[in-house]
């Protein structure tokens, strides 16, 4: 019907055309991101994540820092520097506003997006990928080489390196200690294998409780928890406040299990998560964090460890 | 404009229910036939097989000599058109662009009506007396203003057959006598051939040129009214019996049932009954 | 002589409705979450990234996102006026024959896969989202034909029971999800307009405006398929033909406004009431003053989402539901004497 009018077969080539053409035009506008030789170092550089800022810092960045996400809580400098929307949301316009010569991002979807625009309008953007351990140092180099700091950078991944070989000497050849790390109560859902908190955990000399799941973040179920026999149970903290209560929280909700060992030797501990757990320069201190959860021998009282996470 | 009927052998049925059977007849141009018979004979149903809707089991339907279901349906548009039991649609369309829908058929691309197109409207409009509303939502009026909408837009189809389906139930007798000589001044002024269901015998007596008596299955009567028309077909099709009188050449026919007055009482002025 | 939309007539609307829509898409591409002057945008950019920031924003990151409101607001509102007609139900929406669910599904299956690379101009999520809901809507078509030869009813049936088998895989699918896989998810569920490449919007553009167009091309026929089956043929409208048409080109266009911008509720559903309210049911001046509305309202409705709560934004598909409750109720109190099947 449409079909029979004279307009449409025009209609719909011009159609397909456009589409050529707008395809064409992306492909051809696809700028790829190569490090700078020969420009000077950046002056300004925005970062979107709290673990890039924390080593744009210890890289000795620190002044060149102009605007960070709304998450980015450590060192202390950081926080007074302008922000730029959360780490889930970047404010591209803010960013732009920062006029930055250098933007550092993670890689995943909601910050690719903001890549992109800043790539189309001539922004030096660097994106990384920090998942695992390994990633970090990977990480740390990059960002040696598009600063301009490549000994300082080596320095850093360096220090970090020797720091958790040591105390993987010191704690993570021992008995492995079974543990499971719970990172939300409602519903119950567990660190998995396939994830850096059970690569820290390791590096600790602990054992993840659950054996190999689908999912990095999988919730379980009663049965499975009653049946893994955890040792000790560390929860991430909603928040750094009110650990106290939290810790409370935490042991009463966990009487219900008395089964499980470490529900019966009162090994439960609330664990700040932006302290212990970031991939970044405090890497070998979240580890120290862990391995006293683990290993009660070295004398801290829970109170302690709380304390030390703040 | 020509609008010859012609039905040949036409038999059809609702799954296992025959409505219809062996049904023949024909219509010639510019005549006002009007289909009657009781309820559940068929009427309706013969009347969906005209406008081409439903599809006969058996037997054909052409309409100037060519079957029906070889048009193509804009075109049969333009030949034949419906007015079935008026509603309310669901969107608040107004008078005048209920009655503009009728020149679809004739559109062009983008379907603007052209001056010609207007034209027809508003003489449609006008000859139905509802100019007046002609910018009032379709909801507003009663039910009589909305069944002469729904003529206007019947007329302004520009059709040579106009195919109604009880054009006049839930009407008074003002609105009835109006649309039957709206149908009619149609019938003489334009040559339309105009194919009526109703249930009121006297009207059609008088307005009709021809009846179609269906009195279910194979059993149907046509010929002109003042020949179909008397009280024994009447009490053999319907099952009433009527006291028939005539005014002048017209007949009329009371129906009498259990309870009705005394027929002995009842004189034909000025000629005798029959 | 009774009055007749003509074709000046609706072009001068358009023109009007248009000049309204530029000037607010201007306007709006004005405000945001850094303050920005008129005259540092109109001096141009800059000799490099940096120099003129104002022009920056607003051309790099503002006027694409506008672009793009405008579009899917437009595609929307379009799809709704072409729903509400072929259903012939006021409370019809676009979404309401499997597209959503079809699209959430496709987007979660992109998301799991882990899929980074992009295909040329859209990102994993845009295809996906695209390719979900076309698939979708062609298998509730199907099974609507199955089951009763494309009848109104048999649609409506057909599009439910899909919506309600793909929500519970979909469900499935988001309890395997990792936390930030899940933000996305949500995020997009929610309607989430984000800036996008050039070429995208190019492609997106032609194709909504080109599906629009084609809509036009039927609109007098809609009119009388909200008759029903027997008045539209009685009036040389083929109902199946028309319906198919109207329904493939709405679902397309849709499809286009979901992948970009994810599940936008209530502009279909109350734009082409508002619009019908002020302006009447005839569907040849109905669809395209939707359009330009819709796209003028999903504008406004971003603005303030991403300026509201500064510097974070809300998702626009909150706005355009708290928005426009009272702002049809405001305009069904005002014109109900017009609405008949509120008697």
């Amino acid at each position: 019907m449409i079909l029979k009018k004279s307009w449409t077969l025009p209609t719909i080539t011009i159609v397909c055309l456009s589409c050529v053409f707008g395809l064409y035009w992306a492909a051809a506008s696809r700028k790829t991101f190569r490090l700078p030789t020969t420009t000077s170092p950046p002056k300004r550089i925005v970062s979107l994540a709290p673990n890039l800022t924390e080593i744009l810092f210890a890289l000795g960045l620190g002044e060149n820092v102009v605007a960070v996400s709304n998450n980015c809580d450590w060192p202390a400098e950081a926080v007074s520097r302008k922000k730029v929307g959360t780490f889930w949301q970047p404010n591209t316009e803010a960013i732009i506003a920062s006029k930055p010569d250098l933007v550092i991002t993670l890689r995943f979807e909601q910050q690719k997006a903001v890549a992109d625009t800043l790539n189309r309008l001539g922004y030096k953007v660097l994106t990384l990928k920090v998942e695992e351990i390994e990633e970090l140092f990977t990480a740390i180099q990059k960002m040696g080489e598009a600063a301009d700091c490549i000994e300082r950078a080596e320095k850093l991944a360096g220090s970090i390196r020797k720091k958790t070989n040591d105390l993987q000497s010191k704690y993570g050849l021992a008995n492995k200690v079974k543990t499971l790390w719970v990172v939300q109560v409602e519903p119950l859902r567990i660190a998995g294998r396939s994830t850096f908190v059970n690569e820290m955990l390791e590096l600790a000399g602990g054992e993840n409780a659950i054996g190999p799941t689908i999912g990095q973040y999988p919730q379980i179920g009663t049965e499975e928890l009653l049946a893994c026999g955890a040792e000790v149970i560390i929860q991430s903290a909603m928040g750094a406040s009110n650990i106290d209560r939290q810790q409370q929280a935490a042991e009463s909700f966990w009487s219900k299990f008395a089964a499980l060992p470490a529900v019966k030797n009162n090994r439960i501990y609330v664990v700040n998560p932006d302290t212990a757990l970031r991939l970044g320069p405090r890497l070998p201190e979240g580890i120290e964090i862990i391995a006293r959860c683990l290993h009660p021998d070295t004398a801290m009282e829970k109170h302690n460890v709380a304390l030390q996470t703040r | 404009m020509s609008g010859i009927i012609e039905v040949e052998n036409l038999s059809f049925s609702y799954s296992q229910r025959v409505i219809l059977k062996t049904l023949s007849f024909e219509v010639t141009s510019g005549t006002f036939l009007a289909i009657a018979g009781p309820n559940g004979a068929g009427k309706t149903t013969l009347l969906n097989l005209l406008c081409g809707l439903l599809k006969a089991d058996a037997g054909h339907i052409k309409i100037n000599s060519s079957n029906i279901t070889s048009y193509p349906i804009k075109k049969l548009a333009q030949i034949v058109a419906v007015v079935r039991q008026e509603f309310v649609p669901v969107f608040d369309f107004t008078v005048t662009e209920m009655v503009s829908m009728a020149r679809t058929p004739y559109l062009g691309t983008f379907g603007f009506e052209s001056n010609a197109d207007k034209e027809i409207i508003n003489e449609a409009l006008e000859t139905t007396d509802t100019l007046q509303f002609a910018s009032r939502p379709l909801a507003q009026l009663s039910a009589g203003e909305r069944q002469r909408v729904f003529i206007a837009r019947a007329l302004a189809q520009n059709t040579a057959v106009l195919l109604l389906d009880e054009p006049t139930s839930f009407l008074d007798l003002k609105h009835q006598v109006g649309i039957y000589d709206l149908l009619k001044a149609a019938q003489l002024e334009k040559g339309k051939t105009i194919v009526a269901v109703t249930h009121d015998i006297n009207l059609a007596a008088q307005y009709c040129d021809e009846v179609l008596l269906l009195g279910g299955l194979a059993d149907y009567h046509i010929g002109k009214t003042k020949d179909v028309f008397s009280p024994r077909q009447i009490e053999k099709i319907f099952g009433v019996s009527t006291f028939a009188g005539k005014v002048g050449e017209e007949k009329f026919f009371i129906p009498l049932g259990k309870f009705a007055k005394d027929s002995k009482h009842i004189t034909s002025k000025p000629s005798n009954g029959q | 002589m009774a009055e007749f939309l003509t074709p000046k007539n609706l072009v001068i609307k358009i023109v009007v409705c248009s000049a309204v829509l530029a000037v607010v898409m201007c306007l709006c591409a004005l405000v945001g979450t850094q303050r920005i002057s008129l005259e540092n945008v109109l001096a141009g950019p800059g000799q490099g990234p940096g120099e003129n920031t104002d022009y920056e924003i607003f051309v790099g990151v503002r006027i694409p996102r506008v672009i793009l409101a405008a579009l899917a607001g437009a595609a929307l509102a379009c799809a709704g006026v072409i729903l509400q007609a072929i259903l012939r139900n006021p409370l019809a929406d676009p979404y309401i024959l499997g597209i959503s669910s079809g699209a959430g599904l496709g987007v979660i299956i992109a998301v799991l896969s882990g899929i980074t690379w992009s295909f040329w101009a859209g990102s994993p999520i845009t295809v996906f989202a695209f390719a979900g809901a076309t698939l979708t809507v062609w298998l509730v078509w199907y099974i609507g034909h199955l089951a009763g030869k494309s009848q109104v009813t048999s649609l409506l049936l057909a599009g439910v029971v899909i919506n309600a088998f793909f929500s519970a895989v979909i469900m499935f699918l988001t309890s395997i999800l990792k936390s930030h896989q899940l933000r996305s998810t949500t995020l997009w569920l929610m309607g989430n307009i984000t800036e996008k490449d050039p070429s995208v919007l190019w492609v997106s553009a032609v194709c909504i405006l080109a599906g629009i167009l084609g809509l036009f091309s039927i609109c007098h026929r809609l009119n009388v398929l909200t008759f029903g089956q027997e008045e539209a043929k009685g009036l040389g409208v083929d109902p199946a033909k028309t319906r198919f048409a109207a329904f493939g080109l709405a679902a397309f266009i849709t499809a286009i406004a979901v992948s970009l911008s994810g599940l936008i509720g209530f502009v279909g559903l109350i734009i082409p009431h508002a619009v019908r309210l002020v302006f009447g049911p005839d569907h040849r001046q109905l669809l395209p003053v939707s359009a330009i509305i819709g796209g003028a309202f999903l504008v406004i409705a971003d603005t303030v989402a991403r300026t509201i709560v500064a510097p974070a934004q809300l998702p626009v598909g909150v706005i355009t539901a708290i928005a426009g409750g009272p702002f049809f109720l405001v305009l069904l109190a005002k014109y109900s004497r017009k609405v008949s099947w509120l008697k």
